[in-house]
């Protein structure tokens, strides 16, 4: 490189000793001129659209949080027309959700993923991905609905279970339940976070699987084979090889699996029974969600309710842009992102 | 019927024909072959309460099938029909309540509608129902009594359990489980929420505004749209949400208030409610009916609140018939075309002709919705109000073929129909150690009750015998309505005095307390036992491979590291 690089140079400039770095200039033409133009400005407009969105979202909320103050962050109460609100709860509630999500939707989008990229093979893998892929497009208020006339009276048997014979561990504890108590109702184990979390589960698992089947299936060939003629089976060189590879399509699609679930709206709207104080049991019935507290309540608000929907929604905006700028680093970081980028 | 039929039939052959020869024919062809309309209306879009929801698309599928006019509603609830309206998102709004200087309890904002763009017009009667699930030893009861006082104390969190001596007192009959209550509210902004906290402030203010303090609001706090859930209450989206909770197999020990059609549709019971004649009542057509002759209705049409309604009266109507909890429901009509609203004088034009159908005809089918029909005065009110639509040209409501239940042509105005028929309640009914086995609401079936026997010698009868129940009446048969049946003797809270001594004439079986298994016991002990071998079975060998292998033969684990820390 560097030799072929000098006689160029020497035949040029002559006998200097000096190496200087050729600048490199491509000639431009329209057709390259009209498409960096093109690529620049859908760059900028969307860049432009989330800043707007950000911008928009603070000045409307910028009424609501100069009447609530620092409390906003601290009030358990939803009640903007009498000046208390705070986002305390309601953001609890999110995160108890979407991490009651990711806690059950990673190890089946793993599994899934594992088993389309290195088991399935054929026709059935082609299949079972477009089924993947299907499941990503089922509206989230069917979610909703079968969560809310199926999975409810399904799910409640197993809280109490685990309410009764677990409720010493704080997790599954549930105030207000005696499991002495035949006749206890199962209206203490509805609407509960647990419901909510996995109704959102299920619907963040084909993102997350698409995004890790993806990164699984580029692990390099050659790595694989070198795994296989050591002596590995199939587990081993999945361990070896396809895991460490993926980790980064791992890590990603959990993130983004995460954002959409902390944004997940009408599932949890139908499901959840409201409350704002913090309520941290994940089998105990209650519990909210910032979208599901302003699809809620967006139609009535006042000026100033309308503002203080928006001041929550700036928080959940600023937490899905962490959520999400974290995730695309370390796709970007890893072997299998950086591959993938080519 | 033969030859318009033969006709049409050439007529659609030559419809045919002209299809193939050119679309302009085909146009009006068709104009000829189908039935001329005589008008055509354009769609109007409203939104509003759930409590009438049932009522309204009964009252839009109609209209749609008869006159082809079309009428959307979105049911949202009460606040938000009165905020799009304000915010002229709507050509309409349906409300239990007017417009309200405080939008919540213990809120300073209010909803301020521009000065004389609106007018109420009451759209149906009907009666704010407490419906429930619940059930005795398995079997579904749906014959539970509620005084007003109970009812507010569940809905205040003061009585948790079904087994409350107040709600016994209620319903000697019942053999009340020890279950706890779930109240279920709406969780959005609801005139439901408002009819039923205004009713609780009015007649149990102590109690409505210990509730206010408790949950943080300032006292004392009048009605509220945003009805607050506290720890044990549980709060669903719109009618349809709380009543659809209720009745899901896991809502056992539920209860909820919504509009007495929701339960007629979910074929679920409603709680008898307690009135001031000592009888309780359900929310039938007829009994709302009753209760409502007392309404006050705002009689100033110049005032903006013109035909708003009071209810103080209602709640207190002495008539052994009436059902406490009624009231009207309206439409908040546009009385001006504002700039930059939905609303336009060619949609006025359907709005008046739905408003004239629903006020006359649609009154007809209100009883069997769940609902009660307006009485005369407030057609005739309404009728004016219509007048006052933008664009709506010539309606007027003939009065004498109104075909509206509550009347009959040429009665006076003040008159209802449906009152005077209404029924007296059963003696079975009344406060009292008996009480009816018949069903209420969508839930028709009997439930069996202990029955009373009272024996002869009680010393506190001071009645002569025969204004006991029949002599030796086992059975659960309710005691005959025309037989006047005076309790004996009760204490304060209604429940019999000893002395009454009752027994079981079907074979109801009385809950009973087990021996609480509380604490450690064998069962906790096997269940360790159990877990602590299943983790040997599935660590153990592995483990004890490794250990083995290692202490064996320490040369492959060399070579066994040495190969994965290549990798």
């Amino acid at each position: 490189m560097t030799t072929t690089l000098r006689s160029a140079q020497g035949g040029l400039s002559g006998p200097s000793r000096v190496e200087k770095r050729r600048r490199l200039v491509s000639a431009r033409d329209l057709p390259d001129m009209l498409f960096r133009g093109y690529a620049w400005s859908t760059g900028i407009i969307v860049v432009a659209i989330m800043i707007a969105v950000g911008v928009f979202l603070a000045l409307r909320a910028g009424q609501a949080l100069q009447v609530a103050g620092w409390s906003f962050f601290t009030e358990q109460v939803w009640e903007p027309d009498a000046g208390r609100f705070g986002i305390v709860a309601v953001l609890f509630g999110t995160l108890l959700i979407a991490l009651i999500a990711g806690v059950v939707s990673v190890p089946l989008a793993v599994g899934t993923a594992l088993f389309i990229s290195e088991v399935a093979s054929g026709r059935f893998q082609r299949t079972l991905i477009s089924l993947v892929d299907l499941m990503a497009a089922v509206p989230s208020v069917v979610f909703g609905l079968w969560g809310v006339f199926f999975l409810t009276a399904e799910v409640i048997p197993v809280s109490r279970w685990l309410a009764t014979w677990f409720g010493w561990f704080p997790l599954f504890r549930v105030d207000g339940f005696d499991p002495t108590d035949p006749l206890a109702g199962a209206n203490l184990f509805t609407s509960s976070p647990l419901i909510a979390g996995l109704v959102v589960a299920f619907m963040v698992v084909p993102i997350q699987t698409s995004v890790m089947r993806e990164a699984f299936s580029q692990a390099p060939a050659g790595e694989r084979e070198g795994a296989y003629a050591l002596g590995a089976t199939r587990w081993g060189m999945i361990t070896a090889v396809v895991l460490p590879f993926g980790k980064g399509g791992m890590i990603g699609g959990t993130m983004l699996g995460l954002g959409r679930a902390l944004g997940e709206t009408i599932a949890v709207y139908m499901i959840i029974s409201p409350v704002f104080e913090v309520q941290w049991q994940p089998l105990h019935t209650n519990g909210n969600s910032v979208s599901a507290l302003i699809a809620n309540r967006y139609g009535e608000a006042s000026p100033i309710g309308l503002s203080a929907l928006m001041a929550a929604g700036l928080a959940l905006f600023l937490i899905t842009l962490v959520v999400n700028f974290t995730a695309s680093t370390i796709v970007s970081r890893s072997r299998s992102g950086a591959e993938s980028e080519v | 019927m033969l030859l318009p039929g033969r006709t049409a039939s050439t007529l659609l052959a030559a419809c045919r024909r002209a299809l193939l020869i050119a679309l302009a024919t085909l146009l009006a062809c068709s104009a000829t072959a189908l039935p001329v309309r005589a008008e055509t209306y354009e769609p109007i879009t409203g939104s509003g309460s759930t409590w009438s929801q049932n009522a309204i698309d009964q009252w839009r599928k109609n209209v749609k099938a008869n006159y082809n006019m079309t009428v959307n509603f979105e049911g949202v609830g009460s606040s938000v029909g009165r905020t799009q309206f304000i915010a002229n998102q709507v050509d309409f709004a349906i409300s239990e309540i007017p417009f309200q200087k405080t939008v919540a309890a213990g809120a300073q904002t209010s909803e301020r509608p521009e000065e004389g763009t609106y007018a109420y017009m009451p759209i149906v009667a009907g009666g704010t129902a407490f419906m429930y699930n619940l059930k005795i030893n398995g079997k579904r009861v749906t014959n539970l009594r509620l005084s007003g006082q109970t009812i507010t104390k569940i809905f205040t969190g003061v009585i948790t359990k079904w087994n409350d001596p107040a709600i016994k007192a209620d319903n000697p009959g019942l053999v009340m489980p020890n279950r706890t209550i779930t109240p279920v509210v709406r969780a959005d902004g609801s005139g439901t929420s408002a009819q039923f906290s205004m009713w609780m402030s009015k007649r149990h203010g102590a109690l409505w505004n210990a509730f206010c303090a408790k949950v943080g609001w300032k006292t004392p706090c009048g009605l509220t749209s945003q009805y607050p859930a506290p720890a044990g209450f549980k709060a669903q989206n719109g009618s349809l949400g709380v009543a659809g909770y209720v009745s899901q197999s896991y809502g056992e020990g539920a209860i909820t208030y919504v509009e007495y059609s929701y339960a007629l549709k979910s074929g679920f019971p409603v709680a008898k409610v307690l009135n001031e004649a000592g009888y309780y009542v359900e929310p039938t057509a007829s009994s709302v009916a009753v209760a409502l002759i007392k309404a006050e209705i705002n009689p100033n049409p110049r005032s903006a609140d013109y035909l708003t309604q009071i209810l103080d009266k209602v709640y207190a109507n002495k008539d052994p018939r009436t059902y406490p909890l009624s009231s009207y429901s309206y439409m908040i009509l546009p009385t001006k075309v504002r700039p930059g609203g939905t609303f336009t004088e060619s949609k006025g034009k359907t709005l008046g002709a739905f408003g004239t159908y629903f006020l006359c005809e649609g009154q007809q089918q209100a009883d069997q919705l769940g609902y009660s029909p307006l009485p005369m005065n407030l057609v005739l009110a309404g009728a004016e109000q219509i007048k006052r639509i933008p664009g709506v040209g010539n309606v007027a409501v003939n009065i004498n073929k109104c075909n509206n239940p509550t009347f009959k042509p040429g009665e006076s105005p003040s008159q209802n129909q449906l009152a005077k028929t209404a029924p007296q309640p059963r003696s079975c009914d009344k406060v009292g150690p008996t009480q009816c086995t018949t069903g209420t609401a969508g839930a028709r079936q009997d439930t069996p009750v202990t029955t009373p026997t009272q024996g002869r010698s009680v010393d506190t009868s001071t009645s002569d015998a025969g204004a006991g129940p029949a002599d030796g009446n086992a059975s659960n048969e309710q005691v005959p309505q025309d037989q006047a049946v005076d309790p004996t003797a009760f204490d304060a809270d209604g429940v019999p005095l000893s002395g009454s001594a009752r027994s079981s004439g079907t074979a109801v079986a009385s809950p009973f307390e087990l021996a609480s298994s509380e604490g450690w016991s064998s069962t906790q002990t096997l269940m360790a036992i159990a877990g602590v071998l299943v983790l040997g079975l599935v660590a153990g060998p592995p483990l004890l491979a490794r250990r083995l292998r290692r202490s064996g033969a320490p040369s492959t684990t060399a070579s066994r590291s040495g190969a994965s820390g290549g990798q």
